[in-house]
């Protein structure tokens, strides 16, 4: 794997920079911070997922010794709503509750205890409305909509519509050989970080500042949501991410529903307050991913080319934006499963509706794959379907039907080698690995049958804005140590360390001189959010751009200080050289290009050089792609529907591993919680209230559920990534589910499961129906 | 009550009610913030101190259970000059990600090894299944304590 590569740091197995801290409990997290002078914020809920709020009384919370400070609707000081993309969430609900999570009081307390009971003396009256739970339902014209007058649609019941309409999708149905038609669903699944939500803050009385700290996965996108909450200019509220425990994309929005809490009740009582969601709290009341309803038809031909998608989408928006997307844009997670429903393959005629409908449950937020598991689950299954019928093999009708620098994207965006077209070789190494002879530990019951099954996916790297692009600044001292001011989050996945590896590259530097100070909105400028598997690839670039910069400086300070023309001075590892022959170490060029007006601190900045313009009619999306394959190999007990994990081979195109230890663990992280998906996990509720709100009632997979894990890194080098590389932190789970139904499928003659997660009720109700001849979902 | 314990070798009088969980005891009173809050149930791990060598989950041990008990934590096994083999193992094998959970896995894995030095595989998985991590997929935790064994932490840390 590891190839003869000039670079010092670049492709190395670095241990992370934030390792040991961590491992020694001394790494701080927000909790951390806490002292026993700050007050205890709580907000107060009201237990309903539909409501009407007829009375809210805070007098006797208020008088309680101990209470602050009550904060109802009426109290709130500036904006009473919030979003990251629309302001449409309530800070404190007034008229209506429209799930679990809207709360109706703030309560600051100078104890915890104090507080909870403050909580218990909030007297309010509601009018329980019907609870809305299955976006199908929603539509119903029989049932009223959701939001009576939202900011942005209304009293529309979809929030968010984007559609894809290329070619002459009747005409290729009205000639297909073979069409397959079946309805895919997936369920809302909670991130289960396990630091539970929390926020610290303070009013800086000297400087008229707030002062936000909170594990935030977007820094700047949480400023931009909530200095209107707080009735601010940007430039007067500091939010500050220390060590953040997993995200996920669930702390892109998380941290705002306790930011409102913590802040307000900062701003009123002048005092510094703490805040926090137990993880029960985490469980009901934060965003989920979206929940999914796929009616899929395939048209293809008899030697398996796919020729037409006919796909409507259905989307458990829950009860707010968040990430979702707006039908006139920014577009989200809606987009993302129309750009993914054709799956890495080439289709030329298209139809794909997605729409992401108003419920009452946790909203729809960002969850790791951005809808692309949910796509992925419908697409690859159906995939799988067809090359059973045509009898092929299931990575043959892959490569017939992939996407090719001649054969383009469903939504026309051309794919060259230089971007990096790995899916072929990831087939064919999950392939031969499954190929491979492999026995179980233990005996094989009489009840038990083997199966095995892949499949593939595609996964873009960022966003697909115009506005997506990032920013840095590389600061480099006299003793020639360096510091990267950036906004990204470190939440798990390594940022630090990569980025100190490309600064430490770029520069010519020891790594261990770079230092990459956490986000802070004071002294870190906008790199973007941590989001969208994007910011090696965006950051990294940006970085890249400011040490560019400030070599190019130096080399003119070194030139003019020799008397010599700036080409003519080379550079490395350190050490400028003169045609002369002197030598010039990188301490004496910054002294010279500080006597020089030379800066020693650049902003970088990058946005990838390709046009972006996603429409109905198709367009750019992202300028790379990742690819991979999941192979699945289980024992399924005919007998209980018990599934057990023997293999999973995941081999991921990910352009360059800039770090490959921190790729693997990513992609044993990511297989793991897909695995997850497809076999345990989703949220289940009670008239629109989570009922399995525990890690014991949701089940996430433990040590003993491991199958024999195989990560296979393959490198089909992104020409505009930093030394090569494309995104890895959502992409590894995005075809587990799929993979893993192909298996049972295989295992049990032909049951066909299209609803995760694969529980063994599930299971064996399929093979019950299948025996019976009936149908199985 | 005044109750006494133990904590990382050095004798604690503090402050503890009948109510006051270990966890609370710990990071609040004793200002130990390296053990982690997280399910608060008793589900996930994170919290795992050592109590008498014995992984106990803090956020539902009553802190009055450790009168005159020997209470470890992450804080007691080593510190930036001193880095203790496990923790070092940790590092090396690539185990932390999001390292919320890393200070339970650690001191449930010192648990483990030195009752059993020499653990089988299936001995390795089974004590620590009661420790859930979210980013890792565990395969690099298991590869870190399997690293560790045969268990002989004197010699690794004169090695190290």
């Amino acid at each position: 794997m590891e190839k003869s590569r000039k670079e010092k740091y670049i492709g190395r197995r670095m241990p992370r920079r934030d390792a040991l801290v961590k491992a020694q409990g001394r790494a701080k997290y927000t909790a951390d911070y806490r002292t026993a002078d700050m007050l205890w914020g709580k907000a107060v809920f009201s237990g309903m997922a539909h409501a009407r709020i007829l009375r809210v009384d805070a007098a006797k919370a208020e008088a309680l010794p101990g209470v602050v400070c009550v904060m109802t609707a009426k109290d709130l000081p500036a904006a009473k709503k919030y979003g990251i993309f629309c302001a449409d969430k309530p800070v404190i609900a007034e008229n209506m509750i429209l799930y679990e999570g809207d709360p109706i009081a703030f309560i600051a307390a100078e104890t915890k205890e104090i507080a909870e009971e403050a909580a218990a003396l909030i007297e309010a009256e509601y009018e329980a409305l019907p609870v809305v739970e299955d976006p199908r339902e929603a539509l119903r014209d029989d049932v009223p909509p959701i939001h009576e007058n939202h900011p942005v649609t209304g009293n529309a019941k979809v929030m968010a519509e984007v559609t894809l309409d290329r070619g002459d999708v009747d005409a290729a149905f009205a000639e297909a050989d073979i069409i397959l038609e079946d309805d895919f669903e997936t369920p809302q699944i909670e991130h289960v970080y396990l630091e539970p939500d929390c926020c610290i803050a303070r009013w800086v009385d000297d400087t008229d500042v707030l002062e936000i700290v909170a594990p935030q996965q977007a820094v700047y996108s949480t400023l931009r949501a909530l200095a209107p909450v707080f009735g601010l200019p940007e430039s007067r509220v500091r939010f500050i991410s220390p060590y953040v425990g997993g995200g996920f994309g669930g702390k892109e929005d998380s941290c705002c529903d306790l930011a409102v809490i913590a802040g307000l009740l900062a701003m009123k009582t002048r005092r510094k307050v703490y805040s926090e969601f137990t993880a029960e709290e985490v469980f009901r009341y934060t965003g989920k991913r979206h929940g999914s309803y796929v009616h899929h038809r395939m048209a293809a031909t008899k030697d398996g080319r796919v020729i037409g998608l006919d796909i409507d989408i259905i989307l458990d928006k829950g009860a707010y934006q968040s990430m979702s997307g707006l039908t006139g844009g920014p577009h989200a997670v809606a987009q993302r499963t129309v750009l993914y429903a054709a799956g890495p393959y080439s289709v030329e005629n298209v139809r794909i509706r997605s729409r992401a409908v108003f419920t009452n449950h946790p909203y729809g937020a960002a969850m790791r794959g951005f809808g692309a598991p949910q796509i992925h689950f419908a697409g690859e299954s159906q995939m799988n379907e067809l090359a059973h019928r045509l009898n092929m093999d299931p990575v043959a009708i892959r490569k017939l039907n992939m996407i090719t620098p001649e054969r383009p994207t469903s939504f026309g965006q051309v794919l060259t080698e230089e971007n990096g077209l790995g899916l072929e070789e990831c087939m064919d190494k999950v392939k031969a690995e499954l190929d491979k002879p492999f026995m179980p530990k233990h005996p094989v019951r009489p009840s038990q049958r083997r199966g095995m099954g892949l499949a593939a996916y595609i996964y873009g790297t960022g966003m697909p804005y115009k506005s997506e692009g990032a920013m840095c600044v590389v600061h480099v001292n006299r003793d020639a140590s360096v510091e990267v001011g950036i906004s990204t989050t470190e939440m798990g996945q390594g940022a630090q360390t990569v980025m100190a590896q490309i600064a430490a590259e770029a520069l010519g530097v020891p790594v261990e001189t770079v230092n990459v100070p956490l986000p802070d909105t004071f002294l870190s400028p906008d790199s973007g959010p941590t989001v969208a598997s994007r910011s090696t690839t965006f950051v990294g670039n940006a970085i890249l751009d400011a040490c560019r910069k400030l070599l190019a400086g130096f080399t003119e300070a070194v030139a003019h200080g020799v008397g010599c023309s700036p080409e003519e001075v080379t550079y490395a590892k350190g050490v400028f050289a003169a045609p002369d022959g002197q030598e010039i170490p990188l301490r004496r060029a910054i002294y010279m290009a500080a006597t020089q007006a030379i800066p020693q601190s650049a902003v970088g900045i990058w946005y990838p050089p390709v046009d972006i313009g996603f429409g109905p009619k198709g367009g750019n999306s992202m300028h790379t792609y990742s690819f991979g394959c999941q192979g699945i190999d289980l024992l399924l007990d005919v007998e209980t529907g018990e599934i057990e994990l023997l293999r999973s081979v995941l081999a991921c195109d990910i352009g360059h591993a800039l770090n490959p230890q921190l790729v693997e663990g990513q992609m044993e992280g990511g297989a793991v919680m897909g695995l997850g998906y497809a076999l345990t996990e989703g949220v289940e509720y009670k008239k629109g209230v989570v009922s399995n709100d525990s890690m014991k009632d949701y089940v996430i997979l433990g040590f003993k559920d491991l199958p024999q894990m195989t990560s296979i890194i393959v490198e089909a080098a992104n020409c505009m990534g930093p030394f090569g590389a494309k995104g890895v932190g959502e992409p590894p789970l995005v075809a587990t589910a799929p993979a893993v139904r192909e298996a049972i499928r295989n295992a049990s003659d032909g049951v066909k499961l299209n609803r995760i997660p694969f529980t063994p009720e599930r299971v064996i109700t399929g093979i019950y129906k299948a025996k019976e001849g009936g149908q199985t979902s | 009550m005044v109750m006494r314990l133990w904590v990382n070798g050095v004798e604690k009088e503090v402050q503890a009610e009948e109510d006051t969980m270990l966890i609370d005891l710990l990071r609040d009173r004793l200002h130990l913030t390296g053990t982690k809050k997280s399910c608060c149930s008793g589900e996930c791990g994170a919290c795992t101190v050592l109590v008498d060598g014995l992984p106990f989950r803090s956020c539902i041990t009553p802190a009055l259970v450790c009168e005159g008990r020997r209470v470890e934590t992450i804080e007691g096994l080593g510190d930036a000059a001193h880095v203790h083999p496990i923790q070092q193992a940790f590092v090396d094998a690539g185990a932390v990600q999001c390292g919320f959970c890393t200070p339970g896995m650690i001191l449930t894995a010192k648990a483990l090894l030195e009752k059993n030095p020499e653990p089988t595989e299936e001995e390795i998985v089974e004590a620590m299944s009661g420790n859930f991590c979210r980013c890792t997929g565990y395969v690099k935790i298991l590869d870190a304590v399997r690293s560790l064994v045969p268990y002989r932490p004197q010699e690794k840390e004169e090695k190290g």
